[in-house]
């Protein structure tokens, strides 16, 4: 039942008329040839398809399904694969590379990785790349490592709250690691347990094999906010840890110059911190971590309290020490939310979810420095971490050999507004209604941390939809794009009684009261029981937010209570969820 | 000095270790430093001879302007060693509360009912006592009077530092640890510089508080006894005693003189230097100068004994403590002996409250129905003495202020004349004040309103210009562009603007009248005794009669009222202040 291009292909096959065969695909449409090609026996298929012309190959090898299209791929050069994967389409690949299997995916993007360095490592002086072979023979060493670390804080009322779930954790010679997670997400709690800064609630944590509170490990600190002392000058700044360890004063002093040296800030030995702009106080942070000679650099967020251009600059300075071997350090630790970020700076990352803490992803990235950020390979990594970090629910990584801990009952909000949501649907809606949530953000200039709940609120409650690091605009999301003031407060406040478990609550309440009328206070204490302070406050504050745009209550700053706004609690009683 | 000085970059030239170059023009630039320090051992020496001196209960306060200048010494030494004491005790009990989380939970409360007792119904309890310990010498009264400045000084100093530990950023503290400093340069690099600029300002408040006890008990009369030191304030009532309105007049001058010099002399330079402790990391426009700053640290003399004797000392000590940490972090020697002591001393300290609680109680117990009755009206009268006066301050200060912050070239004027005539300490003018109230035939009844009004008004005063200065111009234009009446304009910007800033003002000046209460509503004049209805009147009559328990309740009542009325009136309304009418900016 074959068609007869598959006939006539696989005749021209037989004889080894390559030619023919070629000419023969190149004149029918895509999905025929792709039909005709996969009819042909495996051998022949790969035959054909390494004589194949780029564009054709793109073109045709993406109608196959992704385990298909993984061996076909296969069956080409390192090289040529790669100018095949960027050749193809972006849809395409995204497509292609969010199917793939968590193993088949790290293996095939070491291949591409390594095929880039091979490329640059031919074009550029081999001593300014770090390739990926070179470093393979001789084994990472564990410097330190975590075991089983949990955190739980105590609240004041005296619950535990998990905030890091028991997790294995180990930072290795030779790695920039980064460990990724929207915020709130206990990164830079990780990092201090790490670091020895704080104690885990249980588990432990070792330095070269030894319990970590009988030595001290040689480490350097670089914070997101400078943590730099505004009494002391930049070079008293660096010298403060060079104190700490008794270094005599000549020998401090030629210590902590190199370091400013180093940071390019010879010059600036005298000044006050708050005489220098936010990059060279960052400078100043650095120059202080490194002054110690560190075994390993932690560094919370370092980038993000800069501006964009500062923040470029100064990764790619300190990418350049590390790469050319000018630091001492071993191996850097770095926490930040920026996905960019990571993908550009990290050997491995680990991408962290929320509630509590646990291991979602953990791969490694062997694409040689300096990376290029518009390379295929770059954004296929940038996106599969958007769909780790957008899809909770999707099991990925290492699987926690844990038991399952039991999901919220209740309903979590996304700190989102109204208003938010109103801007994200318009611009989606003015986009054709799909966009994928990396270019979203470039577009937005916006933070994955600032993004996501927009996204997972819009999500909640039905206007949007997400999926594999896409977002895609529902028919309701578009009504409510296109709709005027007053439609939308209705649509809005339909679907926000129809999904939103907190304001059906406080409706149901407002109307059984005769007043109607509710303390805040009451839901507080509801919410209480599940969540923390801070948390069951950003949750009535958005509750709040939802509501009053709904105008399906107001709030009274001053008594605290919350009254039924009667001219929408009527005309939606026969919509509002039944009582119980 | 708490703080090292600014060693910039003395010490990264290790080639200017040299020695001093002298010349005619630098010596001349030495000469006042040079003769700061002369005095200043002068004085020490004269103080101390006279203290270890035998007792003069008697002793005459000569009314001749030539005496002056030695009682302005007197009283600027008990001062500086009430307030030394206070640092001291800041120091320890800030650090304590801030590091110790089991302290930490009855340290504040304890401090901040401490903070709201009257102290001056403690005055006689601690000038027998004291007087008592040391029975031969001077030393004894003069301790006493150096308690109770202590005592009024001491709290908001330790509110302060307390504070400041506890905002230090976490990344700071963090950074701290990660680099492993030692608990010696974590104190100077770290929470000294922090808490510096809180310290600073708090100490100059505390110090004129000291003023307003130290004109209260240096000259203090029990029973038949005669408390009298030799000072500005014993001067002072001496000479309206005497009506010698001469006296009274070169013994003001005097006083005020000696409170611009302290003024110029030692706070307008500390906050010159405290600059650099701002912990903002932008540089700001305005930056407080001082002429005797530059004058020091233009001189010659102090970088070379910064060089030659503090970098060195300090430098060593840098490095021992820095040992002394890293081999003791090695070891985990969680040093068990201090722990336990300090446990022990807890414990103690512990015991003799409650034992001390248990005492008054008792006593208290034994109290007649006439006695609770004759206190229950006297706090009443007290109470709305009170109110009256903070309601005639409101009533001058919220109209007065808002013109003066509204018009900057008013301000420049005004603010400090207002300084000044606010930095007499009321206690200074209460025998003045009496000595024209009695001339113009007037009682205590309203005499006691006017006094308390004098001691409290200029907290509120001070307090409305701050809040009218900082109104935004934007909302200011607002009004101009809507044309807004001048009764919206009070309405809508005004009043709600400056209310924050108008709590605070009623929280000290409540606290301070009632305070004021107990030397306003009852007075030795001339040989006679002049008094009013009152708590304050109660405490100082029981004072004088040594009538020990009544004067122990009444203590009790003004302190548990003040606790109250704070808790109850003050707190919420300072809560609501900070979150409605906060201006953000």
């Amino acid at each position: 039942m074959s068609s007869p291009i598959a006939e006539r292909l696989r005749g021209a096959v037989s004889q080894a008329h390559w030619n023919v065969a070629v000419a023969l695909l190149q004149t029918s449409g895509v999905l025929q040839a792709a039909e005709a090609l996969g009819d042909l026996p495996f051998e022949q298929q790969q035959s054909l398809f390494r004589r194949l012309p780029l564009d054709l190959a793109a073109a045709v090898v993406a109608q196959f399904p992704y385990y298909h299209e993984y061996v076909l791929l296969h069956s080409l050069p390192a090289g040529e694969m790669r100018a095949l994967v960027d050749e193809m389409s972006p849809d395409d690949r995204m497509r292609f590379f969010d199917e793939l299997p968590e193993e088949a995916w790290q293996r095939l993007m070491d291949e591409l990785s390594s095929a880039v360095a091979a490329e640059t490592s031919g074009q550029h002086e081999p001593e300014t790349v770090r390739v990926p072979e070179q470093q393979l023979p001789q084994p990472r060493e564990t410097i330190i490592e975590g075991r089983q670390i949990e955190k739980c804080f105590e609240q004041p009322d005296g619950r535990e709250i998990q905030i890091i779930a028991p997790m294995d954790l180990s930072v290795e010679s030779d790695t920039i690691f980064a460990l990724l997670g929207p915020s709130g997400s206990g990164k830079s709690t990780l990092l201090r347990i790490l670091s020895g800064l704080t104690a885990p609630s249980s588990g432990m944590v070792l330095v070269h094999g030894q319990p970590l509170d009988c030595c001290s490990p040689n480490i350097g600190i670089v914070f997101q906010s400078f943590a730099l002392f505004p009494w002391l000058t930049v070079l008293e700044n660096i010298e403060v840890p060079l104190v700490a360890r008794g270094l005599q004063h000549p020998a401090r002093h030629r210590q902590a110059l190199q370091a400013l040296a180093m940071v390019g800030l010879r010059g600036f030995e005298n000044a006050y911190p708050k005489e220098l702009s936010g990059g060279m106080k960052q400078r100043v942070g650095f120059a202080r971590a490194l002054a110690v000679n560190p075994e390993v650099l932690f560094m919370d967020e370092p980038f993000s309290a800069l501006d964009v251009l500062t923040a470029e600059n100064l990764r790619g300075e300190l990418m350049e020490l590390w790469i050319k071997d000018q630091i001492p350090t071993k191996s850097i630790f770095l926490v930040t939310h920026n996905i960019e970020e990571a993908v550009l700076l990290a050997d491995r990352i680990v991408v962290l979810g929320t509630h509590p803490a646990k291991i979602r992803a953990d791969f490694r990235i062997s694409l040689p420095q300096p990376r290029d950020r518009k390379s295929a390979e770059f954004l296929v990594y940038v996106d599969y971490i958007y769909k780790v970090m957008t899809q909770p629910e999707l099991e990925l990584g290492p699987i926690t050999k844990l038991p399952c801990l039991r999901k919220p009952s209740f309903q979590v909000l996304p700190h989102a507004t109204a208003g938010g949501m109103a801007g994200l649907l318009e611009f989606l809606n003015d986009r054709g209604g799909k966009e994928d949530l990396y270019h979203l953000a470039e577009e937005l200039l916006m933070e994955v941390d600032d993004l996501f709940p927009i996204v997972d609120a819009a999500v909640m409650l039905g206007f949007a939809d997400s999926r594999q690091g896409d977002v895609r605009i529902t028919l309701a999301g578009k009504e409510f794009a296109e709709a005027d003031i007053a439609t939308r407060k209705k649509l809005f406040r339909e679907a926000v009684l129809c999904h939103v478990t907190l304001i059906q609550q406080i409706q149901n309440a407002l109307e059984r009261k005769s007043d109607r009328t509710v303390p805040l206070e009451f839901f507080r204490d509801v919410l209480d029981e599940h969540l923390s302070q801070e948390e069951v406050q950003r949750q009535l504050d958005t509750a709040l937010n939802w509501g009053r745009y709904a105008e399906i209550f107001t709030y009274d700053s001053e008594t605290d209570r919350l009254l039924l706004n009667e001219a929408s609690g009527t005309a939606n009683s026969s919509e509002a969820v039944p009582l119980h | 000095m708490p703080m090292r000085p600014s060693t910039n970059n003395a010490f990264s030239r290790p080639a200017g270790w040299g020695i001093v170059p002298v010349g005619a023009t630098s010596l001349a630039r030495e000469l006042p430093i040079v003769l700061g320090g002369i005095g200043l051992f002068y004085s020490v020496i004269t103080f101390a001879r006279y203290w270890s001196g035998p007792v003069s209960s008697q002793a005459e306060i000569s009314l001749h302007p030539a005496a002056l200048p030695k009682y302005a010494l007197f009283s600027v030494l008990r001062i500086a060693i009430a307030y030394i004491f206070s640092f001291v005790f800041t120091l320890v009990y800030g650090y304590v509360a801030a590091y110790n989380r089991k302290a930490e939970r009855f340290m504040i409360p304890l401090l901040d009912t401490l903070q709201s007792i009257p102290v001056l119904s403690f005055l006689p309890g601690v000038m027998i006592s004291m007087a008592a310990l040391f029975p031969s010498r001077q030393l004894g009264v003069e301790l006493g009077s150096v308690l109770l400045i202590f005592t009024g000084q001491v709290w908001n100093m330790t509110f302060s530092f307390y504070s400041s530990l506890k905002s230090i950023p976490t990344e700071m503290r963090e950074a701290a640890l990660a680099y492993r400093l030692s608990g010696w340069q974590r104190v100077w690099q770290l929470e000294l510089p922090q808490a510096a600029i809180g310290l600073i300002w708090n100490s100059m408040m505390s110090v004129a508080g000291g003023w307003f006890f130290l004109m209260a008990c240096e000259m203090f009369v029990l029973g038949s006894r005669d408390f009298r030191l030799p000072g500005l304030g014993s001067y002072l009532q001496t000479a309206a005693n005497a009506g010698d309105t001469r006296a009274i007049f070169w013994g003001l001058m005097t006083m005020i003189g000696v409170i611009i010099l302290i003024d110029q002399m030692v706070w307008r330079p500390v906050i010159a230097w405290a600059e650099k402790f701002k912990l903002e990391q932008i540089g700001s426009a305005e930056i407080p100068r001082s002429p005797i700053l530059t004058l020091l640290r233009s001189s010659k003399l102090l970088p070379f004994v910064t060089r030659s004797l503090v970098l060195p000392l300090r430098e060593r000590l840098d490095l021992h403590f820095a040992k002394e940490h890293e081999t003791r972090s090695l070891t985990k020697d969680k040093n068990r002996v201090l722990h336990w002591a300090l446990r022990a001393v807890a414990v103690v300290v512990l015991a003799a409250i409650a034992y001390a609680v248990a005492k008054v109680f008792a006593s208290l117990a034994t109290m007649s129905s006439a006695e609770l009755r004759h206190i229950v009206w006297g706090a009443g009268a007290t109470f709305l003495r009170v109110e009256a006066v903070l309601l005639l301050a409101a009533l001058w200060t919220i109209p007065v202020g808002v013109a003066i912050g509204l018009r900057p070239r008013l301000s420049a004027v005004a603010q400090p004349i207002a300084q000044i005539a606010a930095s007499v300490p009321a206690t200074a003018l209460f025998p003045i004040i009496l000595l024209v109230l009695i001339r113009a035939g007037g009682g205590l009844g309203i005499g006691s309103i006017v006094l308390l009004l004098l001691g409290t008004q200029w907290y509120l005063l001070f307090n409305v210009i701050a809040g009218a200065t900082a109104i935004p111009a934007d909302l200011k234009e607002v009004c101009n562009t809507y044309q807004l009446s001048v009764a919206e304009r009070w309405r809508r910007l005004f009043l709600p603007a400056i209310f924050p800033y108008l709590i605070t003002g009623f929280v000290t000046a409540s606290g301070g009248a009632w305070n004021a209460s107990i030397v306003a509503e009852y007075s030795h004049f001339r040989g006679q005794t002049i008094s009013t209805t009152g708590l304050g009147a109660i405490i100082s009559q029981a004072t004088d009669s040594g009538n020990f328990r009544l004067l122990l309740a009444a203590t009790v009542v003004m302190a548990v009222m003040v606790v109250t009325i704070n808790r109850l009136v003050w707190r919420p309304l300072y809560a609501l202040a900070s979150t409605r009418f906060k201006l953000e900016g």
